[in-house]
């Protein structure tokens, strides 16, 4: 941290880095994640990632209720591998993504782009308006968003059928 | 109804506080009756964020989630579709008494509805983050209920309007008949509806374009048919085949000189219609987007609108300038030409036909191919211009961090992605067009081989002449055919703009007036808001039961944080936005009830984001009264200190200012606005951080101004400098969207809340930067006590 920052404002600038040490998590009766952060016990906490796309468990930002900052886990792998699982499942239950298995088709009609996709066995229709800006890029993967705000997940673009994949290449650049 | 596209029933076309009469049928197979139902929403994931079909409703006894699937069945043309088939396989209830309260949390692709019980949160159901806003409308009904026996929400959607009035289908509730029985629905029709005062001109030009196509087709005739069996066969004497030859090339001239003056006047005519044509669909889209509101522009970026004036303007007018004429031309040469090749030869034609399929297929299979790659180097040509756009509007930043090389490396990246886009195109079309030649000239090979074998077996009368036309015409197939395999595409592109401008067009402005609006001559500036709401996205409230009140000819000032919703307040009371549940009235009227023209015209409103037209520093001061006379210009501009650094300029109050004029700096630029706002003379003026791009020493000489100006008129101030609000009847701090203290000066100094806490903060700032309190932040009449507690 440069001298200059320094002197700005120390409040302000403090941020509260949170390991196992000082840090432990709970499970509440109704699944709901709860944590003991430096003693003090918060029935609820909530988890955001500061870089979902290309670090998803990496610096993640605890927050109450309230949404005032308890601190930032740097890498959730300091943690136990039952700690790690309920900072996985409240992560992925808040980035929860329908995923992709299959693009049945996609028509382009006056700039909007009609998804017809199959999300494991349910067939579902959405519309992407202007493509270009409402895809997110991410490792071998992307998200789609539609005209609702709702996320698509392809994790892996190799991985789906090669139909579903002629479908959708013509318009990934 | 397309195949993929939504069903024709989603509930929510319905009353959306209703649950539709298939769904309570299929409860009360289940024996639960919906008869006390108070509210109910759709909902479509369940507990473990897996699609499913469910339905949220309550009484005055329970909460009730049934779960279970809907089938929609795909109508006939035209005609109502049939019910949905609803199976509720599970019904959870749980005893309102158990529920403290319901929250609909917003996810990052996905919400949750959460119940309180017992001040434990309980989780009940997911939702797709597109249902967020009925959902969060369901907790607050609930909420609601619960406490005061109201929903407090005003029901939307009824089943009474938005039916077809031909087959009884739902429609948008602003028009009559459903998208099968819509007459207007084609965007060909609609265009074409453009064209419709012209239609004579229209008929003359459409005439003039099949003959010039009739023209086309006769050359051949008289120059390759006559040429070869009246002049070159031999067999007259050269007199009279040199006569032959005279009349032919007079025909031929002719012909040509005749196509000219047909051009001559089908252009001439086309070119003083369609800038018409064009400048009435300017027209409109101009027109709505002034009545359209504020949301609107928020809503869309303003290139893309940018774009819907001028580049899908364009788009249709070239469409039709270029496209249709060439298509009635192309067209009618088309059918001419196989009329002239049948009457010559029938089975020749027939030969001719048989493979004319080959290459109009392989014409549009080309391209198909094309288009994926003009796509992608259109791509890549719109990302390379925005990072040198992006480069010059960031040049002072680039410069100030020494960035250069670095953006020299990301503009070379985005180069070579051109470049190889721009290669692989080149290549594909450099080697498939040759290709397509061949196919051409194979077609002709064809059609010389069986021209040949008849001519020299003298069948049907074919001679050297009729072939050689034969051969023309089928060459003068290839440039018609190429033109239709593409055009398709071309229309696509001017619907496509036709559309993006008809989406204008019949957009509905949020803000409409009613019918019997009130109008407001003379009005005393009293303002009243009342449990006000409003949020800009679903679950979002930006203002949430907030009342005010500013009795009319006082100052209320309003403080808070960034984000509290200070501005909000300000467009909710010019009604900029309207709000989502409570009110905003002026002398007791509320603002929906008032005519638009009166309401903006008696409110004058100085926002933080300030805009200057293009125009002299005059026009603009003179904006809101463009009769004020060069002396109430003045006037303003010295109340606003806007004289002194207008009359430094070389231009005076005729500099041009706006895009491409005159750079004025943040506090100049606000002072003409507020120039501008004090020859409006308003009787409410709303001032938003009015003074923040000023230096202390004009913010000072302007408080004094307005000092003046706000004498006898409601003056409602936003701030976060709370010297600029020293002056106010009443105080006002806001955060997230509420009122958190109430009062006078004194008196929420004295309360040593949150206004407290504002003020010791500035009054500390201005201390450490050796200003101390010379601003006024400090109570000049503040007690003994308080400074001692400081």
């Amino acid at each position: 941290m440069t001298d200059a920052i320094q002197t700005i404002s120390p409040e302000t600038l403090k941020t509260e880095y949170l390991s196992a040490e000082n840090c432990e998590f709970f499970a509440s009766a109704h699944g709901f994640l709860g944590s003991k952060i430096k003693g003090k016990e918060y029935k609820r906490v909530i988890l955001t990632r500061a870089l979902p796309l290309t670090e998803p468990d990496k610096y993640i930002c605890i927050t109450d209720v309230e949404k005032t900052e308890l601190g930032i886990i740097e890498d959730t792998s300091v943690f136990s591998p039952e700690q790690k699982k309920l900072i996985d499942d409240e992560l992925s239950r808040r980035y929860f993504c329908p995923v992709i298995t299959e693009i049945k088709s996609i028509k382009e009609k006056f700039g909007n782009f009609y998804f017809d996709v199959m999300i494991g066995d349910f067939k579902k229709n959405f519309t992407v308006k202007n493509l270009n800006k409402n895809i997110r890029y991410h490792g071998e993967g992307f998200d789609l968003i539609d005209v609702d705000g709702n996320r698509y997940r392809i994790p892996d673009f190799k991985a789906i059928s090669p139909k579903s994949r002629r479908n959708l290449e013509p318009y990934l650049y | 109804m397309k195949k993929g596209f939504p069903p024709p029933f989603p509930p929510e076309r319905e009353n959306k506080n209703k649950l539709p009469p298939w769904v309570i049928r299929a409860l009360e197979e289940k024996g639960l009756s919906a008869e006390g139902l108070v509210f109910a929403c759709f909902c479509d994931m369940d507990n473990v964020a897996l699609y499913k079909d469910s339905w949220l409703f309550f009484d005055n006894k329970g909460l009730y989630i049934a779960s279970g699937t809907q089938e929609t069945v795909k109508p006939k043309r035209g005609h109502v579709p049939p019910e949905p088939k609803v199976t509720i396989e599970k019904i959870q209830s749980i005893p309102v008494g158990d529920i403290d309260s319901l929250t609909a949390e917003r996810y990052t692709s996905t919400g949750r509805l959460v119940m309180s019980e017992n001040g434990e949160d309980v989780p009940l159901t997911y939702f797709s983050l597109g249902k967020i806003g009925d959902l969060d409308e369901f907790a607050r009904a609930f909420n609601s209920y619960k406490e005061t026996g109201e929903t407090g929400i005003t029901p939307r959607m009824d089943d009474g309007p938005g039916k077809c009035k031909k087959c009884g289908a739902p429609c948008p509730p602003d028009k009559d008949f459903c998208r099968e029985h819509d007459k207007n629905k084609g965007t060909a029709v609609r265009l074409l509806k453009f064209f419709g005062t012209h239609s004579i001109q229209i008929a003359i030009i459409l005439a003039l374009m099949v003959m010039n196509a009739a023209a086309q087709v006769f050359v051949p005739q008289l120059s390759t048919r006559s040429l070869y069996d009246n002049v070159l066969s031999g067999g007259s004497p050269l007199e009279q085949s040199i006569k032959a030859l005279g009349v032919l090339v007079l025909s031929v001239v002719g012909l040509r000189v005749l196509k000219t003056v047909i051009t001559i006047i089908q252009d001439y005519m086309s070119a003083s219609i369609m800038p018409r044509i064009m400048y009435d669909i300017k027209v409109r889209i101009f027109e709505a987007m002034q009545r359209l509101s504020v949301g609107f522009y928020s809503s869309k970026q303003t290139g893309s609108l940018m774009d819907r004036v001028t580049r899908d303007a364009n788009n249709i007018y070239w469409f039709f300038t270029d496209g249709v004429p060439r298509l009635i031309i192309d067209g009618a040469m088309i059918i001419g030409i196989l009329i002239v090749m049948f009457t010559m030869s029938w089975k020749l034609s027939l030969i001719a036909l048989i493979t004319t399929p080959i290459l109009f297929l392989t014409l549009v299979l080309g391209d198909r191919l094309f288009r994926r790659m003009h796509h992608r180097v259109w791509v890549m040509r719109s990302r390379a211009r925005s990072l040198v756009s992006d480069n010059i509007n960031g040049q002072r930043v680039i410069k100030a961090f020494a960035k250069e090389n670095d953006e020299y490396g990301h503009f070379e990246k985005e180069s070579d992605a051109v470049r190889d886009a721009e290669v692989r195109l080149g290549v594909a079309e450099a080697t498939l067009f040759p290709i397509l030649d061949i196919f051409v000239l194979l077609l002709t090979t064809v059609v010389l081989a069986f021209g040949g074998v008849m001519v020299a077996k003298s069948e049907g009368n074919m001679t050297t002449g009729t072939l050689l036309s034969f051969i023309v015409y089928v060459n003068m197939l290839k440039e018609p055919f190429g033109f239709l395999s593409w055009i398709s595409n071309w229309w696509s592109r001017c619907s496509d703009s036709a559309q993006r401008v008809f989406e204008i067009a019949d957009a509905m402005p949020d803000i409409t007036e009613k019918e019997d609006a009130v109008g407001l001559e003379n009005i005393r500036g009293e303002v009243e808001i009342n449990e006000l709401e409003f949020e800009y996205e679903p679950a979002r409230p930006v203002i949430n039961k907030l009342s005010l009140h500013a009795p009319a000819g006082t100052m209320l000032g309003i403080v808070g944080k960034t984000g509290a919703g200070k501005t909000t307040i300000a467009n909710l009371i010019a009604r900029l936005y309207d709000a989502k549940e409570g009110s905003v009235k002026i002398d007791g009227i509320d603002v929906r009830d008032l005519k638009l023209a009166d309401l903006r015209r008696n409110i004058g409103l100085v926002s933080q984001d300030i805009y200057l037209f293009i125009g002299s520093i005059a026009d603009n001061i003179r904006y809101a009264k463009p009769d004020a006379t060069m002396d109430e210009v003045i006037a303003a501009a010295k109340a606003a200190c806007a004289h002194d650094f207008i009359m430094k300029l070389p231009d005076g109050y005729e500099t041009r200012v706006g895009a491409g004029g005159q750079s004025l700096s943040g506090g100049e630029k606000q002072r003409v606005s507020i120039a501008r706002t004090i020859i409006q003379n308003p009787k409410i003026l709303i001032l938003d951080e009015a003074t923040a791009a000023m230096d202390t020493e004009t913010e000072r000489n302007i408080q004094a101004s307005l000092g003046l100006l706000t004498q006898g008129r409601t003056t409602i101030a936003i701030a976060h400098r709370l010297s600029t609000l020293r002056d106010s009847d009443y105080l006002a701090v806001i955060d997230e969207g509420k009122i958190v203290e109430y009062g006078t000066y004194q008196e929420l100094i004295k309360l040593k809340g949150e206004f407290y806490r504002l003020y010791k903060i500035q009054a500390e700032a201005l201390k450490t930067i050796g200003i101390g309190d010379t601003e006024g932040v400090f109570a000049p009449d503040e007690t003994e006590e308080e400074k001692h507690d400081d």
